[in-house]
């Protein structure tokens, strides 16, 4: 059962870096956000799994509140800016395509490498998926240097909390539900601050 | 049966087989795209017709254009006798192993590149100077993939992959086998020419590979280039099917396990054929300068593969 | 036995010098120097079979010669024969190529000084590899340099020639200089015997150690070709004559490889790994920019040159993979990794003898040396373009020939070692074999770039249009190292098995590694049945042709579809540089490429362009970023140091009691 477990989540870890690795692939803006939203459903699934097989019941509660927030709002959001001011500057990234993707693979096995000492620390069975959820945070850190569109270092960004979210899940299954539902607000709110700054960010940031 | 027998059988079934899953291939996607489509025997017809036909040399070739249709169709074959179709003793694991296949293929390919630059036109040149690059770029990708499935089966050689992967079906849940299959996967498209990397169906000069190397030929030499394409497509497909998921091969040399096994491989070809033409009819065809693009995926895939195995382990 | 035939050997090049320079008639000349330099190479190739097959080991001193430094002494043991069966595999049939190929230098001083120096050059090479003590590896080591760098600089019709010969010099003194101090450090103040320092190695401090290990991989690396050292060969190989470019890139960086196996596993103990990976990492990347060159080079010969560099490369990422499994303690895996290295160190000096030779062949024939030029040989230089072929395909690393055993082999250990449990493998393993790959595949698109442009299509150039075939003479000294590569590709196990006396004398396990005609691997389970692969190719070869033939269509030659143009012209053809664009785009990064476009204007008016000129070139960043720096230091040194030359004579004669009042002063204070 606990072989199940773990590769279970390990798939929905690997299949939540692989839409990550699809923000470096792909060059238009609604492919990220669709991107993102897989992401968000997977991570909820995940965090669902964890709630059944770990026998923590309230990771149900959070789940459903990472589907419904991560998984609808957020990206009705970014897509609403997109649809507005579509952002057609320059579709060639900061780093070319292959070099990203090589990056990521790099970052990857060195996220492998990284978690060494938290995997040998944490006894829980989930603990192979931890090197995936750091090598997500580490891409979704690249993202945000390396991509040119204001909305797609935003994406990067909200990945970059979906990857700490999943760390929080497999390491330590969750953390409290009050501190989960501060940082969902947290990021409901950061949004909507950073829909209205988004036009003022396409101007300074003009490169 | 003796194991030389089973391989010639074995070969045989590949080789007979391959014109009809191109056809497969070409019908599927005539409906898919509204079209009534011509049977999947058509290929054969084709081969029967081209193969009767005279052939125009061209004045500018040498030698080399007449070896390249040969060496070609050598080189699929002896890389077809590797592969384990409906048994899973492989008696061809005595030849060489995945990384000696991978070379067998390369083998044609530079024949053919080689046989593209012989007339001397700028299509024959164009066609190979792309190809060797699709194939020089595919390389990493299939040693990686190669090596995540020898870290699990401790072996390259293709009978201890399926025998291991039969005994420890626990092997194939996780990421790492899965993103292994995708990176195949992809890296057979660009080996094979099929969309997105080639279109196998264009006759326009600058969207062909594939195509623009066998330009100059013509009657029993094209039918000959067409039907190896065509086998080292099929070829491919069983190798995809039958060392990622396995189950179904004959494990034993009783009838009854051979018959089973024959009708294994062909359900698999039958389902990986469609996928491939929904995939081909999905799809438009990458310029050539995004193709590296996408084997830079495909590579990413296959190291993240290999990784994970590792932690698996 | 061996004693006699190496002292065959030695004579035979000793007499073949002297018979270039006295004999009275310069073809005579030739004739005799060169076959006596066969002679010598054949000879040294029975001594080091018989030390091979025996396993033998014996030394042999002489206090007279050299005798301030020390005497000469040799040393004949596994390793030391397996180098010199190289360079005898190379210089043979070079020998003999050069009595076709130098022809039209019988009647000059400067073509007795050249046969001349090619013996000079081979005894040296059979020398190094037997030295036993510093004096007499240096000694010839210095001999090896001086006879290449004259070779090479020997030509004056050469463009480049003397900018060649200067990086060429001085990269190897710099070289020797760092040999001398490396090994006096190693010898710790005691004898410079290698048996002295063998045993001394032990107590060498740590710091020592590293010092060592680090120049000696400096000197040897630069010699054998690898990154960031490997900028003198580019530029030497092209410029010497085709039958010394040959032996330079067939036997001499070699002996690069010989001195890196003798100090690393030989002399000293067992390193850190860190060690190990620097070796293979430095291999790694070797190969890499030496393959990504070599797609891109337009010059021939160039090509040749950067795919010895590539080839290198892969030898150093198994010597790296030997030394990281010795550091680790497991001697089965460091024996494989040392027998691929040294395997494909023959399969090298085979293939590329070949090819350097008939490169030549085209050169000498064509009397260009740029692809650009070249085209349509196929049917001028029939063949030629075989012997071409093989060698190609070789390069190429395909079934069933030589190149590709070893490519094989160096995966299947790549894999096995990939298995090991230690997680600085598991990461850094699978990285070189993703690397070893794409080497493998970007071999394959230079190959068929360098036998597709130059041999196939049409001529590009007057001079391609009326090549001659190779004299007869020069063929037949291509068959040689083209029979080599066939069966040491059909016949594994025969080079094989002469490795196993050479590892276990360097004290590795060594696993059975064939049975028979296949080789199969201990630990991975693979085999690989070369004859097997390569009659079931042959059989299907023929099938085919049988089958294109029963066709009961008429076949008829026409001229080439062309779209509709009147004539097919070699304009229309693919050229070398296109025919590796994709990839230059792929790696821009790497090549950084430049363009410089010039109009010709006519002075009436700037819209009337009388002619188009495009400048494409790639930015040499490596001479850039590392040695643009230290030459402008040299230069403001020297120029500082011009400085003491005032032209007053008395400041000169001041140098004199001044120096010896300061060397009085400082006995005084040692005291």
């Amino acid at each position: 059962m606990d072989a199940l477990f773990s590769r279970l989540t390990m798939t929905g870890a690997s299949a939540m870096l692989l839409l990550a690795l699809v923000v470096m692939w792909r060059r238009h803006v609604p492919a990220y956000v669709t991107a993102f939203r897989t992401q968000s459903v997977v991570l909820a699934f995940v965090g669902a799994i964890v709630a059944w097989m770990g026998e923590v019941p309230e990771l149900f509660l959070v789940a459903a509140i990472i589907l419904g927030l991560k998984g609808w709002i957020v990206p009705r959001i970014l897509a609403g800016m997109e649809a507005r001011r579509p952002d057609d500057r320059g579709l060639r990234p900061l780093v070319n395509t292959e070099m990203s993707l090589l990056i990521s693979g790099g970052l990857a096995v060195a996220a492998y490498e990284l978690s060494r000492p938290l995997t040998e620390v944490v006894s829980l069975p989930t603990r192979s998926g931890l090197p995936i959820a750091l090598a997500l945070i580490l891409v979704s850190l690249f993202i945000v240097v390396s991509r040119r569109q204001v909305i797609a270092q935003i994406v990067g960004f909200l990945m970059l909390e979906n990857g700490v979210a999943l760390l929080a899940l497999l390491g330590a299954y969750g953390v409290p539900l009050v501190v989960e539902l501060g940082v969902f607000l947290d990021v409901l709110l950061g949004v909507l601050v950073m829909q209205a700054l988004v036009p003022g960010m396409e101007k300074t940031s003009a490169g | 049966m003796t194991p030389i027998v089973l391989a010639v059988t074995e070969c045989l079934c590949l080789a007979i087989a391959a014109p009809a899953v191109v056809g497969y291939v070409r019908w599927l996607k005539a409906r898919l795209q509204g079209r009534r489509g011509a049977d999947f025997l058509q290929p054969y017809r084709d081969l029967r017709k081209t193969f009767a036909k005279g052939m125009i040399i061209a004045d500018t070739t040498s030698w080399i254009f007449h070896l390249t249709p040969c060496v070609v169709v050598a080189s699929t074959v002896a890389a077809a006798a590797l592969v384990p179709v409906i048994s899973a003793s492989q008696p061809g694991d005595q030849l060489g192993d995945l990384f000696a296949l991978m070379a067998l293929l390369i083998l044609g390919t530079i024949f053919l590149a080689l046989g593209g630059l012989d007339p001397g036109t700028a299509f024959g040149g164009m066609g190979s100077s792309r190809e060797m690059t699709v194939a020089a770029l595919t390389e990493p990708t299939l040693a990686i993939a190669i090596l995540s499935l020898a870290l699990t089966a401790g072996s390259t050689s293709l009978g201890t992959i399926t025998n291991t992967l039969l005994t420890t079906p626990a092997n194939a849940i996780g990421p790492g086998h899965a993103l292994a299959l995708a990176a195949f996967l992809i890296a057979m498209l660009a080996e094979t020419g099929r969309l997105p990397v080639d279109n196998p169906a264009t006759h326009l000069e600058l969207t062909m590979i594939h195509e623009a190397m066998i330009l100059e030929y013509s009657g029993p030499y094209l039918a000959l280039l067409e039907w190896a394409a065509a086998l080292k497509l099929t070829l491919l497909l069983t190798l995809a099917s039958n060392l990622f998921v396995p189950w179904g091969i004959a494990t034993s040399l009783s009838a009854g396990a051979l018959a089973l096994g024959l009708a294994a491989v062909l359900a698999k070809l039958a389902l990986l054929a469609t996928l491939l033409a929904v995939l081909e009819t999905r799809v438009a065809k990458l310029r050539l300068f995004r193709v590296p693009e996408l084997l830079a995926v495909s590579f990413t895939l296959a190291l993240l593969a290999a990784t994970s195995s590792f932690f698996t382990r | 036995m061996s004693e006699a035939a190496l002292a065959t050997a030695l004579t035979a090049c000793a007499a073949g010098a002297v018979l270039a320079m006295v004999w009275p008639s310069g073809a005579g000349a030739r004739r005799l120097s060169l076959a006596s330099a066969c002679a010598g190479c054949s000879a040294a190739l029975v001594a080091a079979i018989t030390v091979l097959q025996g396993s033998l080991s014996w030394t042999w001193r002489s206090e007279a010669l050299l005798q301030p430094l020390g005497g000469v002494s040799l040393r004949v043991d596994p390793l030391g024969a397996f180098f010199l069966l190289i360079v005898a595999v190379t210089g043979a049939p070079a020998s003999l190529y050069a009595l076709g190929y130098l022809r039209h230098l019988d009647g000059q001083v400067r073509g007795r000084a050249v046969h001349a120096l090619f013996n000079v050059f081979l005894a040296g090479m059979c020398v190094v590899p037997l030295a036993d003590n510093v004096a007499t590896f240096l000694f010839a080591w210095e001999v090896m340099a001086l006879s290449s760098y004259l070779l090479v600089v020997s030509d004056p019709e050469q463009e480049g020639a003397a900018a060649a010969g200067l990086w060429y010099a001085v990269m190897t003194h710099a070289g020797f200089l760092a040999l001398l101090a490396a090994f006096v450090l190693l010898g710790q103040g005691g004898p410079l015997e290698f048996p002295a320092m063998r045993a001394g190695a032990a107590t060498l401090p740590p710091a020592s150690q590293g010092v060592v290990v680090l120049l000696l991989l400096a000197a040897f690396g630069s010699k054998a070709g690898l990154v960031p050292l490997h900028v003198w060969l580019p530029r030497a190989h092209p410029a010497a004559p085709s039958h010394v470019s040959a032996l330079m890139s067939g036997a001499m960086v070699k002996l690069g490889v010989y001195g890196t196996i003798r100090v690393l596993f030989d002399l000293m103990p067992p390193l850190s790994p860190w060690w190990g990976g620097a070796v293979l990492a430095l291999g790694v990347a070797t190969a890499l920019t030496g393959v990504l060159y070599s797609v891109a080079e337009p010059h021939l010969k160039r090509v040749l040159a950067y795919s010895t560099v590539e080839n290198i490369g892969l030898i150093f990422v198994g010597l790296g993979f030997a030394l990281l499994m010795r550091a680790y303690g497991n001697g089965v895996l460091a024996a494989m990794g040392l027998v691929v290295a040294l395997l494909h160190t023959l399969n090298h000096a085979v293939f590329k003898t070949l090819l350097f030779l008939a490169a030549g062949a085209v050169i000498h024939g064509a009397r260009t040396s740029s692809l650009e030029g070249l085209g349509g040989l196929i049917k001028r230089m029939p063949h030629t373009a075989v012997l071409c072929l093989v060698g190609v395909l070789a390069l190429a690393a395909v079934p069933p020939l030589n190149g590709f055993t070893s490519e094989w082999l160096t995966f299947q250990l790549l894999v096995a070692g990939a298995r090991y449990t230690e997680p600085a493998l598991a990461i850094v393993l699978p990285l070189a074999l993703a690397a070893v790959a794409l080497v493998a595949g970007l071999a394959a698109v230079s190959a068929v770039r360098l036998f597709g442009i130059a041999f196939l299509a049409l001529p590009r150039t007057d001079s391609a249009r009326d090549a001659h075939e190779a004299p007869a003479i020069m063929r037949a000294a291509m068959l040689l190292p083209a029979a080599g590569c066939i069966v040491l590709g059909l016949i594994p196990t025969l080079a094989v098995a002469q490795l196993t006396a050479v590892v276990s004398d360097l004290g590795l396990p060594m696993g059975q590694l064939d049975t028979g005609f296949a080789l199969v691997l201990p630990l991975v389970g693979s085999q690989l049945w070369p004859i097997a692969i390569a009659a079931l190719l042959g059989a299907g070869a023929v099938v085919a042709a049988a089958v294109a033939q029963t066709s009961r269509g008429p076949v008829r030659t026409d001229t080439t579809w062309n779209c509709g143009r009147i004539a097919q012209s070699p304009r229309q053809e693919y050229t070398a540089a296109a025919f590796a664009e994709p990839l230059k785009r792929v790696f821009t990064g790497f090549y950084r490429p430049t363009h410089e476009v010039s109009l010709d204007v006519h002075p009436v008016s700037p819209y009337f362009v009388r002619g188009i000129t495009l400048r494409a070139d790639f930015a040499p960043w490596m001479e850039q970023t590392l040695y643009t720096p230290l030459i402008r230091a040299a230069r403001w040194v020297s120029g500082q140091a011009g400085r003491l030359q005032t032209g007053s004579i008395h400041l000169y004669l001041a140098f004199l009691p001044g120096a010896l009042l300061v060397l009085l002063l400082i006995a005084r204070w040692i005291r």
